[in-house]
């Protein structure tokens, strides 16, 4: 040992990373986060903002731009919560407790519906369903003789049955999570009580599941209240509004306050729900099981029910991935809408302009704007995966080594608040912040920068929440045994952590990829005339009735997903032989 | 059903019962009988079907094929499958991993099955109190499985069997996930409520010291298979297998292979007793108990060269574990007794073998 006091070095290094790198992060996090919603708040105290709280809340104009939306609103939200409530229940019990056939088929195919964004399932009712009121070309249904009326071509129902069938499957995976975890144990304790079928179903199975009920039924209510695309493909031609078509329109018209008092309404309305199912649901005990050897679960005799509701399962599965996606595929190949199966042509793919067809528009592949769109719409996934991986790796190492202190509790709280915040409503924030020059910076509205940093904003919680799964595989005792080499906290980040997590790391870097390239709600607001991404072309063919072009983009948006989500579940896969051996 | 009066019926008459799963049997032909009070265990290796004897006995499986009766009562048959259905056993059946359901507290887990037994609300506090008391568990009333310890957790999984007074409890392995020391202390528990509720008791473990201290009938099994069934004490000194043999018993008893030598059986070349104790048999296997074999070379009594492997004392003895080749040894001397690993010493041994097997394994009688 030198006579140079080694204490000195090493707190002063101490001090460097480990007190100035989570007041770093805290500082990034209260300005990707915090800073939007403060400043939208402040936007709406100002003279105009509150003359803007006035004409939404308490003008003769409140009733068409807060009541409305809100009734439509909520009546979506609990609707979509009951309806996936009813469905994602009915296919876990199916799937885990019953003797059905096939259930991990089924298991499959009820996680699927969730993968399909659900502006393809919007644009393909539509192709269906879609009837002549409006003029326009006539849906599948109504060009062969079947008159739809209005009710099921437009408005709330169709987006209610689009919505429901896209978040069932959200539903699904978190009940029969907690099913498969009412090992048989409990139920043949019941069995062994005297308790029968539908009192061991109600007095042991059901309660232990209802935190997990409470849970689906509040995510599957948040993304309903806050789906943007669905409302507008099917219920703005109708001028049926929520809050999110609303404050879409408020901002696009240029009423910027009104939007923004929006925004915060559906905050509040997004945000309480979420926040009171997660008081109903740690107000009860957590019901950890229990489990003791063997994890096995009870699987009821359904009888003479097995193959009709194995049919029930695989149509509603079948109905909500296979069909729109198909019908997607057929329109985007056939001249006619009235005619889904004839006459196929690639002109919407490949065509070239100038002819009679889709007014002389080339197709896709032929036309700049569009390939400007694909590049762009890759660019924004990898751009904003790769920032949010980074950020999120950071501040799940930070929050995981220094767990329990304030600072950890700080992080995680402010990394996890966009997961409450619509995101068209996080959008209209950063608008709201950025919209205007900030001293000596510009305006960055309009920016794919502005569009990278809100993404990058909005996704954190995600990848946090990897970068905390993709570190429980690194544990401590692997970090600090680099510690006591003497190695500095980047040089073990780079050497140690890095390459233990990089699996787990590219896999949760291509969820935000997939959830980025088929974004409509974020981009909706925030995209720029000059860099356009894929949805927000396809979603401009589509309210300009060019149905073919749309599905179209859709479909090719499908099949980038599908790409990268095969990549993610090799990945996942291969971590899992690594911690296997 | 028989004809035979409730009173001298057998509790539990398990006969010729099997159990298929696909092509693989895991009970096979199994014969038992005990009568009202008593306790039985049912030992032998993982895998030997112990869990799936126990729950054709709760009626929560169907056997394929042999009958059980309780009391004289068909409950289960290979023809009828499962006669009468889990709650008209008045059984009741402790789970290995305990199965508390963990959305009721400790009380509500007690009394859930009196109210689905119809009980009035004044019984059942009556009772939960009872059995909470009966198990020292009065002060955990209220709190949810998930905040108790798992002794704890497994008295509340006694307290809520016991407390619809069952007449035949059932237990698979509860003390398995418990600590050794715990685990002494739930077993003489466990004896106190048995005989306090006065319950026929059939009780699985691979354990054997519990099934030597606890039982008062013992079935071994082996792949599915009753190798012996009696009072442990008779296991112990009659094995009737060298299955059982080695199973039982602490420490457990050495099985030498021998062959016939003119009057003699030979253990390599060394003479260990009179050819007459194995009939016609040209080779058998001799059972020598721990405290029939010496360290050190007795006067007039066969000796043998091995390798000292490890000790252990116990009581004031010591287990001696030596090599000879492939076959360990163990015996015992009295005090303690030190040497290094690899060291050579000399077992003999003090008295005539106390059982003899054919190669096969059964005893050959005297
Ligand atoms: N449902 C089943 N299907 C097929 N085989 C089974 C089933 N249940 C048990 N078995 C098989 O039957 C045999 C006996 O199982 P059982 O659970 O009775 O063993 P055990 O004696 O209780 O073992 P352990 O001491 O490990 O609990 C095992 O080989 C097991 O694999
Ligand atoms: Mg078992």
């Amino acid at each position: 040992m030198t006579s140079k006091s080694p204490t000195l070095a090493s707190g002063s290094r101490l001090f460097r990373s480990e007190t100035v790198t989570p007041l770093i992060l805290i500082a990034l996090v209260a300005v990707l986060v915090i800073a939007p919603l403060v400043k939208i708040v402040l936007a709406t105290l100002t003279p105009d903002g509150l003359a803007a709280w006035q004409a939404v809340l308490a003008s003769p104009l409140s009733q068409n731009l807060w009541w409305k939306p809100l009734a439509n609103t909520l009546i979506l939200g609990f609707g979509v919560a009951s309806g996936c409530l009813l469905l994602g229940g009915f296919l876990a019990w199916l799937v885990i407790l019953t003797d059905v056939p096939a259930p991990r088929f089924l298991g499959v195919l009820s996680t699927l519906p969730f993968m399909i964004p659900s502006f393809a399932a919007a644009l393909a009712w539509g192709t269906l369903f879609r009837n002549s009121r409006l003029g326009g070309s006539a849906g599948f249904f109504e060009v062969n003789g079947i008159a739809i009326p209005d009710w099921l071509a437009w408005g709330l129902v169709p987006t209610l049955i689009v919505l429901v069938a896209h978040y069932y499957s959200l539903a699904y995976t978190i009940i029969a999570a907690a099913l498969s975890s009412v090992g048989a144990d409990l139920i043949e304790s019941a069995q062994m009580a005297g308790a029968k079928r539908p009192r061991i179903f109600f007095g042991i199975i059901l309660p232990v599941v209802t935190p997990a009920l409470i849970a689906a039924a509040s995510l599957t209510f948040a993304g309903a209240v806050s789906n943007f695309a669905a409302p507008a493909l099917l219920g703005l031609p109708v001028r049926m509004q929520t809050l999110s078509t609303r404050l879409f329109g408020m901002i696009e018209t240029g009423s910027g306050e009104r939007g923004f008092v929006l925004a915060l309404l559906l905050i509040g309305v997004s945000a309480s729900f979420l926040f009171l199912a997660d008081r109903v649901v740690s107000g009860r005990k957590a019901f950890i099981t229990v489990t003791g050897k063997g994890g096995r679960t009870k699987r009821f005799a359904l009888g003479a029910w097995r193959w009709p509701l194995f049919a029930l399962a695989v149509l509603l599965g079948v109905g909500t991935t296979i069909v729109p996606v198909l019908v997607l595929a057929a329109s985007s190949l056939a001249p006619q809408s009235g005619a889904l199966f004839s006459n196929w042509t690639l002109h919407f793919w490949i065509g070239e302009g100038g002819g009679q067809m889709a007014q002389g528009q080339a197709g896709i592949f032929r036309n700049p704007v569009l390939i400007d769109a694909l590049w762009n719409t890759i660019k924004l996934g990898l751009t904003v995966a790769g920032i949010t991986m980074v950020l999120g790796l950071a501040l799940a190492h930070t929050i995981v080594r220094r767990k329990g202190t304030l600072l950890a509790n700080v992080l995680s709280q402010l990394a996890f608040m966009p997961l409450l915040i619509p995101s068209i409503a996080f959008a209209a924030a950063y608008i709201a912040l950025f919209g205007a020059p900030i001293g000596p910076f510009p305006s960055l509205y309009g920016t794919f920068a502005l569009l990278v940093i809100a993404a990058a904003a909005h996704n954190l919680p995600y990848a946090v929440q990897s970068g905390r799964s993709v570190l429980g595989q690194v544990s401590a005792d692997i970090e600090e045994s680099a510690k006591l080499t003497g190695a500095s906290a980047v040089r073990r980040m780079l050497v140690i952590v890095f390459p233990l997590a990089i699996r787990g790391l590219l896999a949760g870097a291509i969820l935000v990829f997939v959830k980025m390239v088929r974004d409509l709600s974020l981009v909706v607001l925030l995209f720029s005339a000059t860099s356009p991404v894929l949805s927000m072309v396809a979603y401009r063919y589509a309210s300009e009735g060019f149905m073919q072009f749309a599905n179209a983009i859709t479909l090719l948006i499908l099949v980038i997903c599908l790409a990268a989500s095969l990549v993610a579940q090799a990945l996942q896969s291969r971590v899992q032989k690594w911690k296997q051996s | 059903m028989t004809a035979q009066p409730a009173g001298i019926a057998d509790a539990i008459k398990i006969t010729d019962l099997v159990k298929q799963f696909g092509a693989f049997t895991a009970v096979d032909h199994v014969d038992i009988a005990v009568p009202k009070g008593a306790f039985l265990v049912l030992v032998g290796p993982s895998g030997c079907g112990k869990s799936t004897l126990l729950r054709m006995l709760a009626g929560l499986d169907e056997p394929s094929a042999g009958e059980i009766s309780f009391l004289g009562n068909t409950v289960s048959s290979g023809t009828g499958g499962v006669v009468a259905d889990p709650r008209q056993r008045n059984a009741g059946l402790v789970f290995q991993s305990y199965a508390l359901w963990p959305h009721m507290t400790v009380a509500n887990n007690i009394s859930w099955p009196l109210k689905v037994a119809k009980w009035s609300k004044a019984d059942r506090d009556a009772r939960v109190n009872e059995v909470l008391a009966l198990l020292g568990i009065s002060a955990l009333r209220d709190r949810y499985p998930a905040e108790i310890s798992g002794g704890q957790q497994q008295r509340v999984a006694i307290a809520r069997t016991i407390a619809p007074k069952p007449s035949i409890l059932l237990f698979d392995e509860p003390l398995s996930n418990l600590d050794a020391k715990l685990r002494i202390e739930m077993r003489s528990e466990l004896m106190r409520i048995h005989r306090a509720t006065g319950a026929t008791s059939v009780y699985v473990t691979h354990d054997q010291v519990e099934a030597m201290t606890m039982a008062t009938h013992v079935a071994v099994l082996n792949i599915g298979r009753v190798e012996q069934f009696g009072a442990p004490i008779d296991l112990l000194r009659e094995p009737a297998t060298t299955f059982v043999a080695t199973f039982l018993g602490t420490p457990p008893a050495n099985l030498l292979p021998v062959v016939r030598r003119g009057a003699e059986l030979i253990y390599g070349d060394l003479p260990l007793a009179d050819a007459a104790i194995a009939g016609n048999l040209d080779s058998a296997q001799l059972l020598f108990r721990a405290q029939d074999i010496g360290i050190g070379r007795v006067e007039g009594r066969p000796s043998l060269a091995a390798t000292f492997s490890e000790a252990a004392p116990i009581a004031g003895q010591t287990m001696v574990t030596a090599m000879v080749g492939d076959v360990r040894i163990t015996g015992m001397v009295d005090g303690y007794f030190h040497a290094m690993p690899g060291d050579p010493i000399e077992l003999s041994f003090l008295r005539d073998p106390d059982a003899v097997f054919t190669t096969g394994g059964e005893r050959v009688a005297r």
